[in-house]
């Protein structure tokens, strides 16, 4: 296995009395891509949360890159190479699809205390913009307002956004929400093509989706880690079965 | 989006600019060279507005305590020029400074305090959301109501006469046309300082910020110090509409400060339409006239003032400037 990208150790989170994270710890390697499931409420957002920064965790540490990140606000560990999708759209939605990238190309561009030139214009950010649309097959649609797109639509420039920064590790939050059948093929053949490219942790309901593209799968119950390993590994655990699959289902994988 | 077609917008602005330019002349060839005043007046209110609309409009951080910048603005000119009249200094320690008339001087002055101001407030308020940010901004406010309300000095709460207006190079501006051209030379500059702010690089990140803070970061800003300087920005235009009304009135007095005045500029942004260039003026020249004709008749004119501003909010959701442009004017 290649090199350890991201560690967790000993992750907790309470929200009150609940105990949305228990002591997980997870490990991701460079260039897999690693689907964390579980049933509703297992903390499988909240858990993103924490690895991306955008809430504190109450314990346990996290390393990225063989640097440890435990203490460092979203915005800093976007710089170190770390993207994020949400599971509900985060898409800016006045301004236009290429808009809405070249933001995300302009986070990584230096400091943006610059008042004069106009954004729109720039092809610093323009056509790095425009290049990630068509990774994503959103390149006939660069000037349309970002709230006229469809909901697939909408969700491939959530991607792009993510995709833009050119991340180590890109957490995808349910990619495939609300997607129809279509769309959803779609959308693993997209994830498929980064396979390699770029490593990836996705939280998916979909397991179609989960077992046509994951590497390793982690099984979280309960903000607890279960199981990790291969999807057949995971197919074939009888816990994972017990706790998450449910009595007489099988997976197509 | 920026490419260029003479839209309904292009037209409207200019045929704006042409009114504002020939006022003058035509206000004294009609004998009713009153109304230069007023549109002077109308001219320091829309850029008080334009540059709340730099924070509510582009950046969406309602702030409910404009007045307090315009104030500042205002008290720095009335007190120099006092000081100036009296003779005496301002402060002698640590270093001695004397009062002035000249607005050079005054006016950066008026400026770099309200923006000093703005940033204090703002480093504060700034880490609040919501309806607590909306009351920090108004507590800040009323706090500097209260301590020019105390500050017996300079008049207390009946407020401090300027002797004259200020001095500007060669200007006379004891002349109404001449400071209208002012005023409106300042606030066409400030509106053009605007239209490239809020497309520029900074410009995206306010307006990012304004529509989703939480994705902002997630893409690697901060939003934090970027809306702070966009406060800043806008404190300082406050501060220099302070600066214009204090020589308009040759008078100041903590009732700029009240509440109500904040509330008042920001009814001028929702009236002309909110994150949109043009619409503060429009939204000023509206109330004030508005308040101008309505008084006339009644000395309850609050009371029609009231249902026009519901209907305007009702029906005209981006304001009147916003709504005769119609659509593609949320780009500025």
């Amino acid at each position: 296995m290649a090199e350890t990208l991201m560690t967790a150790r000993n992750l907790t989170k309470s929200f009150g009395a609940l105990m949305a994270t228990d002591d997980l710890s997870l490990e991701i390697a460079g260039g897999e891509i690693h689907a964390m499931i579980g049933p509703n409420g297992a903390g499988k957002t909240t858990a993103i949360r924490q690895l991306s920064g955008e809430i504190t965790s109450d314990a346990g540490t996290i390393h990225f890159d063989g640097r440890d990140i435990t203490a460092l606000p979203m915005h800093k560990r976007a710089h170190l190479g770390l993207a994020r999708s949400f599971q509900i759209t985060s898409i800016f939605l006045p301004f236009t699809v290429e808009d809405n990238v070249a933001m995300a190309i302009q986070a990584h561009d230096g400091h943006s205390f610059r008042f004069w030139k106009p954004a729109r214009s720039d092809p610093k950010l323009r056509t790095p913009a425009r290049e990630t649309l068509e990774k994503v097959g959103l390149e006939r649609r660069v000037d349309t307002v970002a709230a006229s797109l469809s909901h697939g639509e909408q969700r491939q420039l959530e991607l792009a956004m993510a995709l833009a920064t050119r991340p180590s590790l890109l957490m995808l939050d349910e990619p495939m929400a609300g997607m129809g059948l279509e769309d959803s093929k779609q959308m693993i053949t997209l994830l498929q093509s980064l396979k390699g490219k770029v490593t990836i942790l996705m939280v998916e309901h979909d397991m179609d989706a989960v077992f046509a593209l994951a590497d390793r799968i982690t099984v979280l119950v309960y903000g607890k880690a279960i199981a990790t390993g291969a999807p057949q590994v995971i197919q074939a655990d009888p816990a994972v079965r017990e706790a998450y699959l449910g009595e007489g289902r099988t997976c197509s994988a | 989006m920026d490419r260029f077609k003479p839209s309904v917008k292009t037209w409207i602005q200019a045929a704006g600019l042409v009114f504002l330019v020939g006022l003058p002349p035509a206000a004294s060839a009609l004998g009713e060279s009153f109304y230069i005043g007023l549109s002077s007046r109308i001219l320091i209110y829309a850029l008080a507005a334009a540059s709340l609309n730099l924070v509510l409009g582009f950046g969406g951080m309602v702030s409910f305590g404009h007045a307090a910048y315009l104030g500042t603005g205002a008290y720095v000119v009335g007190i120099l020029s006092y000081h100036s009249v009296e003779g005496s200094a301002f402060f002698n320690w640590p270093f001695v400074l004397a009062g002035t008339e000249n607005a050079f001087i005054l006016w950066p002055a008026a400026v770099v305090a309200s923006a000093l101001l703005a940033l204090l407030i703002g480093a504060i308020s700034l880490r609040t959301r919501g309806v607590y940010f909306i009351m920090s901004t108004l507590a800040f406010a009323q706090m500097m109501f209260f301590f020019f309300t105390s500050l017996e000095k300079y008049g207390g709460d009946d407020g401090l006469s300027l002797f004259a207006r200020n001095r500007f190079g060669s200007l006379d501006l004891g002349n109404d046309a001449v400071f209208y051209y002012l005023c409106l030379g300042l606030l066409t500059g400030f509106i053009l300082l605007s239209h490239r702010l809020v497309n520029s690089r900074f410009g995206m990140v306010i307006r990012g910020s304004k529509e989703n803070e939480t994705r902002m970061r997630a893409l690697g800003f901060e939003p934090y110090r970027y809306k702070l300087t966009c406060f800043v920005f806008s404190g300082a235009g406050a501060g220099l509409a302070g600066a214009l009304i204090a020589n308009q009135t040759e008078f100041v007095s903590p009732s700029l400060m009240h509440w109500s005045v904040s509330g008042e500029i920001m009814v001028m942004v929702i009236l002309g339409g909110v994150g949109t260039l043009a619409g503060p003026v429009f939204g000023a020249a509206a109330l004030l006239l508005l308040e101008e004709v309505l008084s006339q008749y009644t000395e309850h004119w609050m009371l029609f003032l009231g249902p026009i501003l519901i209907l305007v909010v009702l029906f005209a959701h981006n304001g009147l400037y916003g709504s005769l442009a119609q659509g593609k004017i949320r780009n500025g």
